[in-house]
């Protein structure tokens, strides 16, 4: 699209503008069918989930964290729906709603965290929105197997990708948000496209039809998908190329990445979030719980340990039942503090792989892939 | 000492931006950023002028129209650098409509 502000304001004063611009930013606002969230940005959405509404093993929809690169595209007309299936296929097809309904249905419980959640724990800084512990979520999703889709298409043995597109285009010159997954991840029979989300399709959320990725960072969960497309090459996009990429070799805090060392984000990292008490809070002298959830992108928690005394001694929390890939384990711990006075209470997770959470979470120059033992402070007062 | 406070006062007055120079920053920043995304995403962010550049860089590339970007990264500096404070969350109102009575 043309970009035509400057036209568009010119008969207005600017000054005027600009200053109703900042003061309808510092407004509060609603998001339809969201709770109070902690709100990054409102235009696009790009919403936080609070520590308090992680209490339940699937996270509701009016409490789901929401990412968007770009505007929402306006609301998709079940009706009007078709799925592009083409590229590397022996049969191009235009599917329906209806068709892809008409496909075998599958259930799949997955955590779906975003790539840069934790961006605002790393130091020093770094451009982004400044998620803490809330950009992440699990819901149960369900809709037909890409695989089974892809078959029908009669899918070329040497397509090694599939190219996701969504409806959502970019305002000005931004760039479209396009995704490509590797093929043999694209024909796990976990990874689906979700006609719906805890059995809603809140368009918000990517309805009707989103793809999941069990176990990979957000971004590869593209939403309001309108086209597949298999590809020989993985796709160049700035949101595969330089955008969720993470440095092969670790770099030294604040230094720039080399782009030719970057590398395509794919399973997550093992992690722990403490979700109460909060960091900062004041609790009463006597029996409290500390609590949280663990998750390890495509493999399961085998393990959460707990410290209430700055990581001097660890004891192990218990684990929601479900011991599952890709969705997160809930995790709780009875504590009865001695004294009152200040805690550092820290959550460390291992995985069925045996991969533990780091002390330190490898600084990065986009803030992706927080998982440092989680920490927060707490202060136990006397009760009068 | 008193030649030392002025001479301090002098060197701030070298180093920082003037007043009239971030009001037009801030007017910037509305007319050039707000097309896209609203300033919350802005005021968000802690970072440094060589970063605050380097996204500047990124936006224009994206099809924002800068026109007074001396300005505007002053602005930003000023208001959002990397020696600044984060900025407390803001919060969403409650979307979810009340369940209809029965």
């Amino acid at each position: 699209m043309s970009f035509t502000r400057r036209g568009l304001f010119a008969t207005i004063a600017a000054g005027a503008v600009a200053s109703q611009i900042a003061r309808a930013a510092d407004e509060p606002v609603a998001i339809p069918g969201k709770r109070p969230m902690i709100l990054h940005n409102d235009r696009p959405e790009d919403l936080e989930t609070p520590v308090r509404y992680f209490d339940s093993w699937v996270t509701p929809v009016d409490a789901f964290f929401v990412r968007q690169h770009l505007p929402r595209p306006s609301k998709i007309d079940p009706a009007a729906y078709r799925l592009t299936v083409n590229g590397m296929v022996a049969k191009p097809l235009e599917l329906t709603l209806a068709d892809l309904q008409k496909l075998p249905q599958y259930t799949v419980s997955a955590t779906i965290e975003c790539t840069g959640n934790g961006r605002g724990f790393y130091v020093p800084k770094v451009p982004g929105i400044q998620w803490m512990r809330g950009a992440i979520g699990n819901a149960e999703w369900r809709g037909p197997r890409v695989s089974d889709v892809l078959k029908m298409a009669g899918v070329n043995s040497s397509a090694a990708f599939i190219d996701t597109d969504g409806a959502d285009t970019g305002v000005a010159a931004t760039p479209d948000f396009v995704r490509s997954l590797p093929m043999n991840k694209a024909l796990h029979p976990a990874t689906i496209l979700a006609l719906s989300m805890n059995g809603q399709t809140p368009d918000i959320h990517g309805f009707p039809v989103r793809l999941i990725v069990p176990g990979w960072d957000g971004t590869s969960s593209v939403k309001w998908v309108v086209r597949i497309s298999a590809t020989a090459q993985a796709n160049t996009g700035f949101f595969m190329n330089p955008g969720y990429r993470y440095p092969k070799y670790a770099l030294p805090p604040g230094t720039p990445a080399k782009p030719a060392e970057l590398e395509v984000i794919e399973g997550m990292p093992v992690k722990s979030s403490i979700t109460a008490p909060e960091d900062r809070q004041k609790i009463a002298l006597g029996p409290a719980t500390v609590r949280g959830f663990a998750w390890a992108g495509e493999n399961a928690i085998e393990r959460v340990e707990v410290s209430t005394d700055g990581g001097s001694r660890w004891r192990d929390a218990q684990l929601s039942p479900r011991k599952l890939p890709f969705a997160w384990r809930l995790w709780s711990l009875e504590w009865t503090p001695a004294d009152p006075g200040y805690y550092t209470l820290m959550s460390r997770a291992t995985d069925t792989a045996g991969r533990v959470q780091p002390i330190v979470s490898p600084w990065n120059p986009s803030g992706y892939l927080w998982n440092a033992i989680d920490r927060v402070g707490v202060t136990v007062e006397k009760t009068a | 000492m008193k030649i030392a406070i002025l001479m301090g006062a002098a060197a701030l007055w070298a180093t920082a931006a003037d007043q009239a120079t971030l009001d037009r920053g801030r007017k910037e920043a509305g007319l050039a950023c707000t097309p896209c995304h609203s300033l919350r995403l802005v005021e968000s962010q802690r970072l440094s002028r060589a970063t605050w550049n380097k996204e500047l860089d990124k936006m224009s590339g994206w099809g924002s129209k800068i026109g007074d970007r001396g300005a505007l990264v002053d602005f930003l500096v000023a208001n959002y650098g990397d020696d600044k404070p984060p900025s407390p969350p803001a919060m969403s109102k409650n979307g979810v409509p009340p369940r209809k009575q029965q």
